[in-house]
């Protein structure tokens, strides 16, 4: 006679028949999410189901299982909440079976409670390895108190008996009940993966609050993991080195690191920010190159682990301050400090292909940021100009030309026909930075054109049109005059750029200089010399550090056989002049050298003459 | 007028919609279109062949679809998630079966294509798909990357963004729905890249918007990126915008309409250049529009600037679609349409004409359709005649042909052929007028209906406010406390009568609240709010009736007295409203505002229990014998107190107290109070008076408190009187005639009633003391006026601020004798009240 299967081993037999269904459904990644999404419900169905008889000793084991496998499930989908109330529900029930009141509500208490309450039974292992889930849902909140209370009795525990705790109760309730509850997980892969996560977490919370973690962190290093995580740890101490004002040991961690795992690429970032700090240009860009090319490897921000494994390391990750070590800008951004930085450092056509290579990832179709990190680039418009002063450095007019078309015309029907600046007065300038980094304001579409314009000018000085040099130049003035500044008494001189409104204004005056310039430089070139004076020394006034404004008032001074003036304004031009492109305002409000140029030593070679005279 | 009337043509009934679902109506490509009743199933309908192709059956309510720029595929979201359904093979099913109508098609989970819970808006954009779903604390809009190969169905998440919601409140069902569409940036001089989409940007939720209202309202920057911009409408009223393809663009606020977004269109309004349309609409659900256009800035700023017009048109808007010059809408009981274009006709006129112009501009004109609940992207025929599809309330999809307007033609010869079909017309029309005429004549009888009880609250508002002054009030309440024995429990009941004796009915939405509060409570009871409140709604008070309630103001033993009782008139808006205005004015249910009537006082006096001195004389030693629990209570206590008095057998310790007033005050103020009686000055001997003050205090309605006794007890027969104070003790109150001539020589001999008031509970003799005096000022304050102009008012005066102090001090004595614990040293402080208590008071 057939008997009818228990109400222990029927339960015992779903759970189990859940479990091998959930792993083959892991193996098929399509349908992780949906798939998890079912197990976590499955398995919760049949939680309530065993929950819903008192608790009693028979089933305790399996309710255990089960409460640890819709645990993990829970956890896997981020419901920590939910996951949490189970944990503490379940080791209540324990202490319910063993008769035992914790006599306070605390969970440190509680688990506490729960352990010793069953310390010599074969639920031990069942209870500590809730006790593991219930670590990992303080890891996800940061809780490293909590963790640090069980610490001592976890870790002693789980080393002196290692894996051995869990095979013994495996088999001794092999034995007792032929029908064991399995697991989707087992305990000790958690255990393993939960202790370099929190050394990890730990670490980078400490390095926050300004404490060396070294060697926490080297010990973490040689926990088995995975590689990604390895990598992390390795991160971590070269950031360690780097508070330790020890950078070239700090490139050696981060080497380590992307030798642990070649996809970490925030190591890369960190090293590249090092070479920077180091002004190791060569280097830098060299960085920059590589972490462009390996951002734009599918998927590389995670650290890859087991599929069958139904927890990712990220869960456990999420610390604010570990996030902000390992964040790095997005490929975009990336690209653009490359590009800049080459045509900065005078790689000129690389520089150029990188703009270009950045326009287009723009414009392509299927370019939607995958993570939403804030960005760095600048606005697009400027990105344009940018861009079109690399291609004017590298003698490519036409190209240039066509990049300023855009930008004006999608920004000329939009300028106001007069821009009042107030006089940037502390309040004031808070406000309108508020406003600022949300909307365009009519200054900002005003100097993007006019920067338009005066490139335009500067393409057609290159191609030695000078009668179009000149109308573009014009244009430039014309819609910077529209500018009036509202302040007392005095014309602002060119302000410092460090404040917002101050950059602005300082673009602004630089603009006018530079378009003045321009104008005066091909006024001469066509021999309208009074013109071209009138306008050289205006520029001087709007921008007294002009190189080629000087070096061009002065020639037309000569010509005009003014060489007296002339030999002092060569001078004055000589005592201030450094060629190098500052980097706090965009590349094209800088002297581009792109136009006619005097030869110095004959300028010199005049002076000489003069001063024999 | 003839020319307004429109045909509607009806194409199939898919019964009757779910009430909180969202109906939709979509048009594809082709000639199909879907249709959703807000239920599980989808309709394909065939335009051409005028009949139901086939039928999706999904495994949840449907909230969104859109069909696919090439019509291949159909993506429908719903609670669970979206899902995505090929339709080739719809198609192919149905053709292979084409004669056993339509195919079914059930849509399971090999069909899903995205778990997400509570998406609203679906939106696709190229092979780019666009949820928007509330989650708990914000919006969520997320980017996914549709499937290439139509075999698989998973979908890559690209980006989400975030928008925190106004308020984490919990929102019903009909706050899910949102609007989602895209706005093209309008450059024709590079329109290859817009070429092959541009049959998708007519539609409903795919715009082509003017370059330059474009960078206004986007920024340069999408428009340098050539970037579709995403404009989300959300319930609460605010429009969003994202840039697609611009780098680290995030989700920004563009305007708020302050109510549901119902709609958002462009127009082809001020159309300045080729394509694009000029005016971007949006539409609330309280009827609010908002039209958006480039405007010239004003002479000192120049260049151009957004311009956000605001009109408001009469709601509740259903649904909305636009037409190069006219919004249409449906307000559920009639289509409206509203013109958008003679505002730029008229442009460069003066102001006057042009401020005429925007006024009779937003004037919305009926169009004799109703129960209009979705309608799809209107479409123009080669005979400038607009067609509308719409689905009705109940369920009817069918096709609006509106009237060509043509001023010239009006009543024109027909062709015969047309007459039929234009008869057929009139018919349809006549029915929906007819259906739309009964809707609107309930609405305004029950408007009417409100408005004139709204009117009644009103008056009854100003009459309670104004008489606040006057002393008699013409709504009011008055009491009758009563003892009553429950589950051997004795407590004190108050019926409390509320009187309507003004000329206005008390309506629905009133309700009388009655708040209980000890007079004095003992500074620890303070903060446990000792106070009760009771609050009765009714239905309707007449003028002249009486609505009765009664409540429990204490039970025997609890010795909180007296006790205040605040009686008040409560309106509620929402309880005015049935209720029903709760889905629309969630706020509504908590306002409501409170009248207050009078106050009344349930003093010792009305809670005394009188009984007769002989049998008083027996509860000296047993109490009232009646009830053998009562009995051995008694016995205990009794025996309590031998043990703990320690002084054996005696009797426990009496207090006493008394209050004096002159004879003739009493008997002038006496009978001023009951003039129409037999009592009168000659027949009222000393005995007399006593007695009749003895009654006098035990009846008299005090403070609009009467006291109801039970038969026998009414009468008071002799001058001395024996009762039961709340807290149980016994109390003896004793009146007699004291002259007072030895204690003023000299001037003429003062004949005073004394009453004197004596028990063992010192908390009683407080009570009473204190309830007596303030019958006797309550009496002085209405009889001396015009009976006594003695010169001794001033001394009465005098007396009476003495009282005052007393009472308090009574209080403050009685809140210290409960609150504390027994003790030699309260014992002595009470003796210390009881001799300034056997100074009587004397009230001249």
């Amino acid at each position: 006679m057939i008997q009818p299967p228990s109400l222990l081993d029927r339960w015992t037999q779903e759970n189990n028949d859940l479990v091998s269904k959930c792993k083959q459904d892991a193996l098929n990644r399509d349908h992780n999410l949906f798939g998890q999404r079912r197990c976590s419900s499955d398995f919760h169905k049949l939680l309530r189901k065993i929950q819903g008889i008192p608790p009693h000793l028979d089933h305790a084991q399996l309710e255990l299982s089960v409460v640890y496998n819709t645990c993990v499930f829970f956890t896997a989908r981020s419901q920590f909440e939910e996951a949490e109330l189970l944990l503490t529900q379940g080791a209540q029930r324990v202490l319910q079976i063993t008769g035992v009141d914790p006599g306070s509500s605390d969970p440190s208490v509680l688990w506490r409670a729960a352990l010793k309450s069953v310390a010599t039974t074969a639920l031990h292992c069942h209870v500590l390895s809730l006790l593991c889930l219930q670590w990992g849902i303080w890891l996800t909140k940061s809780c490293l108190n909590s963790i640090k209370e069980f610490r001592e009795e976890m870790s002693s525990l789980l080393e002196r008996q290692g894996g051995a705790a869990w095979d013994d109760c495996r088999s001794e309730s092999k034995e007792k009940i032929p029908n064991i509850p399995s697991l989707v997980l087992d305990p000790r892969r958690l255990v393993e993966l939960l202790k370099i996560c929190t050394a990890i977490v730990q670490g980078a919370e400490r390095l926050n609050e300004g404490w060396s973690t070294l060697s926490a962190l080297q010990a973490a290093s040689a926990l088995p993991a995975p590689r990604g995580l390895i990598a992390y740890t390795h991160l971590l101490s070269g950031s360690c080195l780097t508070h330790m004002n020890r950078p070239q040991m700090a490139l050696l961690c981060y080497r380590k690191a992307l030798e642990t795992d070649s996809r970490c690429v925030c190591a890369l970032y960190q090293s590249m920010l090092i070479y920077r700090q180091l002004e190791n240009s060569h280097a830098e860009i060299q960085a920059l190159r590589l972490l462009h090319s390996t951002l734009l490897l599918p998927s590389t921000t995670e650290p890859a682990v087991a599929p069958s494994h139904p927890l990712s390391p990220s869960l456990f990750l999420c610390s604010q301050s570990l996030s902000r070590l390992i964040s790095v800008p997005s490929a975009l951004s990336v690209l653009h400090s490359l590009a800049l930085k080459c045509v900065i450092h005078g790689r000129i056509s690389e520089g150029v292909e990188y703009y270009l290579d950045l326009l287009a990832a723009i414009h392509s179709e299927d370019q939607h940021q995958a993570h939403a990190t804030v960005s760095t680039l600048p606005k697009l418009p400027k990105l344009y100009l940018e861009a079109g002063a690399a291609l004017l450095t590298a003698r490519r007019p036409a190209d240039c030309m066509a990049l300023c078309d855009e930008v004006i015309s999608t920004t000329l029907d939009l300028v106001p026909e007069k821009v009042l600046l107030e006089d940037p007065e502390d309040g004031c300038v808070a406000r309108s930075r508020g406003v600022k980094e949300e909307a365009e304001s009519g200054l900002e579409w005003l100097l993007w054109a006019a920067a338009a314009y005066l490139l335009q000018g500067h393409c057609y000085s290159q191609l030695k049109d000078w009668q179009q040099a000149v109308t573009f130049y014009t244009r430039c003035v014309n819609l910077l005059v529209k500018v009036h500044y509202k302040n007392r008494g005095f014309p602002p001189q060119v302000p410092s750029p460090d404040k917002e409104q101050g950059i602005d204004l300082c673009v602004l005056q630089r603009l006018k200089g530079l378009s003045l310039a321009g104008r005066g430089i091909s006024f001469a070139q066509i021999d309208r010399l009074r013109e071209a004076l009138r306008d050289l020394q205006l520029s001087l006034q709007a921008l007294p550090e002009g190189v080629s404004a000087g070096q061009w008032c002065g020639e037309v001074l000569w010509r005009l056989n003014r060489k007296q003036e002339a030999a002092a304004c060569w001078e004055n031009t000589w005592s201030h002049s450094n060629t190098s492109l500052a980097e706090g305002l965009p590349v094209y409000t800088q002297e581009l050298q792109s136009g006619p140029m005097l030869d110095s030593t004959e300028l010199h070679r005049k002076l000489q003459e003069l001063g024999s005279i | 007028m003839m020319e307004g009337r429109c045909a509607a043509e009806s194409w199939a009934e898919f019964g009757r919609l779910v009430k909180s679902g969202t109906p939709l109506v979509r048009c594809g490509l082709g000639t199909d279109v879907f249709v959703s009743t807000g239920s599980e199933e989808i309709f394909v309908f065939t335009a051409l062949k005028r009949k139901l192709k086939g039928v999706l059956q999904l495994p949840a309510p449907v909230r969104d679809l859109v069909v696919s720029h090439d019509t291949q595929h159909l993506f429908v979201a719903c609670s669970s998630g979206i899902y995505c359904v090929n339709l080739q093979l719809l198609l192919h099913s149905a053709s292979t079966d084409a004669g056993s109508g339509p195919a079914e098609l059930k849509i399971s989970s090999e069909f899903l294509l995205v778990v997400a819970d509570g998406v609203s808006s679906l939106l696709l954009v190229g092979s780019v798909l666009l949820t928007l779903c509330q989650t708990d604390s914000s919006w969520l809009l997320t980017l996914y990357k549709t499937p290439e190969q139509s075999q698989s169905n998973h979908c890559d998440v690209l980006s989400s963004f975030f928008l925190p919601l106004v308020s984490p409140s919990v929102q019903g069902d009909t706050e899910w729905k949102s609007v989602l569409i895209c706005v093209y940036f309008s450059d024709m001089t590079q329109s290859s890249s817009c070429a092959a989409a541009s049959d998708a940007y007519s539609s409903r939720s795919h715009l082509l918007l003017q370059a330059v209202l474009f960078k206004l309202l986007f920024g340069v920057e999408a428009a340098l990126s050539k970037s579709p911009v995403i404009l989300c409408g959300l319930p609460d009223g605010r429009l969003c915008f994202l840039p697609m393809r611009l780098p680290g663009s995030r989700l920004r606020i563009l305007h708020s309409l302050e109510q549901p977004v119902v709609f958002i269109g462009a127009s082809a309004v001020m159309e300045t250049e080729l394509g694009g349309a000029g005016c971007l609409i949006a539409l609330g659900k309280q009827g609010r529009v908002v039209l958006i256009k480039a405007d010239r800035a004003g002479s000192e700023r120049g260049g151009s600037i957004a311009g956000f017009t605001e009109r408001c048109v009469p709601g509740p808007v259903e649904c909305a679609c636009v037409s190069k010059s006219c919004l249409y809408y449906s307000t559920g009981s009639d289509l409206l349409m509203l013109g958008l274009s003679e505002a730029s006709a008229r442009k460069g006129q003066d102001e006057g004409a042009s401020r005429w112009s925007a006024a009779a501009l937003y004037r919305s004109i009926s169009l004799n359709v109703s129960g209009v609940v979705a309608l799809d992207q209107p479409t123009c025929s080669a005979a400038d005649e607009v067609q509308l599809l719409s689905l009705s309330v109940r369920g009817r999809l069918q096709k609006i042909s509106l009237p060509v307007r043509r001023q010239e033609e009006g009543m024109s010869k027909l062709p015969s052929s047309q007459v039929g079909r234009s008869v057929g017309d009139l018919l349809s029309a006549i029915g929906d007028v007819c259906e739309r005429a009964s809707v609107l004549k309930t609405v305004i009888r029950s408007k009417n209906q409100i408005l004139k009880q709204l009117n009644q609250v009103v008056n009854i508002s100003f009459l309670l406010t104004d008489s606040a002054k006057t002393e008699e009030k013409l709504i009011r309440c008055y009491g009758l406390v009563r003892w009553s024995r429950l589950l051997q429990k004795d407590s004190l009941g108050l019926t409390c009568v509320l009187e309507n004796l003004s000329p206005y009915v008390l309506e629905r939405g009133w309700t009388l609240s009655i708040m209980v509060l000890p007079l004095s409570c003992s500074p620890k009871a303070r903060e446990e709010a000792c106070s009760a409140n009771f609050s009765f709604p009714f239905r309707r008070l007449c003028p002249g009736e009486s609505l009765e309630v009664s409540l429990p103001v204490a039970a025997a033993g609890d010795a909180s007295f007296p006790v205040t009782v605040t009686c008040s008139l409560i309106f509620s808006v929402w309880s005015f409203l049935g209720g029903d205005g709760s889905t629309t004015f969630p706020d509504l249910q908590n306002v409501c505002f409170s009248l207050p009537l009078n106050t009344l006082t349930v003093d010792w006096l009305h809670a005394l229990r009188v009984i007769s001195p002989t049998s008083a004389q027996k509860t000296v030693t047993s109490h009232s014998g009646s009830n053998p629990a009562d009995i051995i209570q008694a016995f205990i206590s009794s025996h309590q107190n031998r043990v703990r008095g320690g002084d054996g057998a005696s009797r426990p310790e009496q207090y006493y107290a008394s209050v004096r007033v002159s004879s003739d005050l009493l008997r002038d103020a006496l009978r001023l109070q009951r003039h129409d009686s037999d009592l009168n000055g000659s027949k009222l001997a000393s005995q007399n008076s006593c007695v009749s003050l003895l009654e006098w205090l035990l009846s008299a309605g005090c403070g609009g408190v009467k006291m109801g006794h039970s038969g026998d007890q009414t009468g008071v027969s002799s001058p001395v009187v024996c009762g039961h104070a709340p807290n149980k003790a016994t109390v003896k109150l004793t009146a007699k005639e004291v002259n007072l001539d030895e204690e003023s020589p000299g001037k003429e001999s003062l004949v005073t009633v004394e009453v004197q008031v004596e028990s063992s509970s010192v908390a009683a003799v407080c009570g009473l003391h204190h309830a007596m005096l303030r019958r006797i000022q309550m009496l002085l304050q209405t009889a001396p006026q015009k009976a006594c102009s003695f010169s001794e008012v001033q001394i009465s005066a005098l007396r009476r601020t003495l009282q005052q102090a007393e009472s308090q001090q009574g209080q403050i004595s009685e809140a210290l004798s409960v609150g504390m614990s027994p003790g030699q040293t309260h014992r002595i402080l009470l003796r210390v009240y009881q001799q300034l208590r056997d100074s009587p008071v004397l009230v001249v």
